[in-house]
């Protein structure tokens, strides 16, 4: 467990993040006076749920690591939630299936929570996806039940398994000569992934021509992509005092986290396609909140995980 | 005394629980609601949860002086479930039309009402299958045909069927809505015209998208 001394590395970055937080509010507030269009008005709302989710992550950082994991575990279980109500791939009489779906999700954060590693991998791709399909079974309707089996043992990769590797970062054993431990993992992840969505945004906008794969997600762009590939690298560079890495491991830590990030936010863009919230209008805003937030840190926080461990930890 | 514990249920627990747990969501003219006197709350019917949320949504004030109306066959065939409803839920419990004897429930109902209390009501009658809207009963139209004085206020209810559909025990969370309609009054005279006002007035809440 982190320990008292360490907390300047963490209290360097969380000014870092409420730096850039207060930056952001005051530019789209003043974008806002001069041209209040739709896309201005989706900044402002994704600078308040940063803002939320800055407080959060700070509050957990900082108080106690336990808070970290409930706030983490509530935050999959409202994903998954979310992911369950808007579903076209599940049957009416799934319904109990789906409770046992989300019992998983204190079970994966007690594992994470007590740091027992080997239970932490297997219990949601091994176990889950065996009892899962088994309690469908029990309850013999083999209509459409190869769908079902499939589709609820997904979701929780996607909302469960996937962010609990935030929190068992916080797990990990304390290294010789890296003070910001699992904290500093933590915020380095979480604000680098957040950090290149926006670049690429605005990389897209200010370069955008050639979109990536224009009828899943029309504003990707290959020169948003790039030029969020290297801002977030170079972001990545000056914050590898929050980890273990030399400066080459943190480039590569860089590049991970920005691919990895683009894959989440596609996927989720096209399971939202799929389930008809994109084309819907102004519906999305009551639906999608979640996902939207977590979309590209369902990818990454796994892929950085498994870096992170086997380059300093295994 | 009865007051403090309706409070503490609905506003301390059940609303809270509802919100976190559940992850339903209030939308629509909710707040306006707890300004308003004396009125009827109608909505769609698909679950149990729709009557706590109700509950959930009124002021302190307003808890103790309004009633869901529910089936006496369903609530009352034992003595204690009555009385359990009638405290924790504030019910009133009537006899559907066709259960031979005893005060009609239109008679029970207005006796409320010229008391001053205010009622929801599920013109559907029952739960019915999960998220279908079915026929609407005309006791509603009577009611405001007699009172026209009283608004009424419509409310669409979505996503609670799969939450605790009929027939379940098993409470599932899933995203669910509450939309709120502003308080009105109604426009038409007839009472069968009245039934069709206020369903379209549900209905259009399904509709309109209100954030």
């Amino acid at each position: 467990m982190p320990s008292i001394d360490n907390l300047n590395e963490i209290q360097q970055m969380i000014a870092v993040i409420f730096g850039v937080l207060v930056l952001a509010s005051v530019l789209f507030w003043t974008m806002g006076k001069f041209n209040n269009g739709p896309q201005v008005q989706e900044l402002k709302t994704r600078t308040k749920s940063w803002w939320v989710m800055a407080a959060i992550f700070t509050t957990a950082a900082v108080v106690h690591p336990a808070v970290s994991f409930f706030a983490f575990g509530f935050l999959s279980f409202a994903a998954l939630r979310e992911l369950s109500s808007i579903s076209k791939n599940t049957r009416p009489e799934d319904r109990s299936v789906i409770f046992w779906a989300y019992l998983a999700v204190p079970v994966q954060y007690y594992i994470a929570y007590m740091g027992w590693f080997a239970p932490f991998l297997i219990f949601i791709p091994v176990f889950m996806f065996t009892w899962i399909p088994f309690v469908l079974v029990l309850k013999g309707h083999t209509q459409d039940i190869a769908r079902s089996m499939s589709v609820i043992p997904t979701h929780l990769m996607l909302t469960v398994f996937s962010i609990s590797h935030l929190a068992y970062l916080l797990s990990l054993p304390e290294l010789p000569q890296f003070n910001a431990g699992g904290r500093g993992l933590l915020l380095f992840v979480v604000f680098l992934t957040e950090m290149n969505d926006v670049f690429q945004f605005t990389w897209g906008k200010l370069l955008g021509r050639h979109k990536i794969i224009e009828k899943v997600s029309p504003n990707k762009t290959w020169e948003g992509f790039i030029g969020g590939l290297l801002s977030t690298i170079a972001t990545a560079f000056f914050l590898r005092f929050l980890t273990p890495f030399n400066e080459f491991q943190v480039l590569g830590a860089g590049l991970l986290i920005a691919c990895s990030g683009f894959v989440g936010d596609i996927i989720v863009s096209a399971v939202k396609r799929d389930f008809g919230l994109k084309d819907t209008g102004t519906a999305i805003k009551g639906h999608g909140g979640i996902l939207d937030r977590i979309d590209s840190l369902a990818i990454s926080s796994p892929f950085f995980f498994y870096y992170t461990y086997l380059l300093c930890y295994s | 005394m009865h007051r403090i514990v309706l409070f503490v249920v609905y506003r301390m627990l059940m609303g809270p629980l509802l919100r976190i747990l559940l992850g339903i969501k209030w939308k629509g003219a909710y707040r306006e609601l707890k300004q308003q006197k004396q009125f009827i709350i109608v909505a769609n019917h698909n679950s149990h949860i729709d009557t706590m949320a109700l509950m959930s949504s009124l002021s302190f004030w307003q808890l103790k002086y309004t009633h869901p109306v529910a089936a006496a066959t369903y609530f009352g065939k034992k003595k204690w479930l009555g009385w359990l409803t009638r405290f924790f839920v504030n019910t009133i419990l009537i006899k559907r039309s066709h259960e031979g004897t005893g005060p009609k429930a239109l008679d029970v109902l207005q006796k409320y009402i010229s008391k001053g209390h205010s009622l929801i009501i599920f013109p559907e009658g029952s739960r019915g299958e999960p998220e279908k809207l079915q026929a609407f009963h005309k006791g509603i139209g009577v009611l405001l045909e007699q009172n026209p004085q009283i608004p009424f206020v419509p409310v669409w209810i979505t996503g609670t069927g799969k939450i605790l559909p009929k027939g379940a025990l098993l409470t599932v969370p899933f995203e669910a809505s509450l939309t709120f309609g502003v308080a009105q009054f109604t426009k038409a005279k007839e009472v069968q015209d009245i039934v069709e006002e206020v369903k379209n007035a549900i209905l259009n809440l399904n509709a309109t998208f209100i954030p």
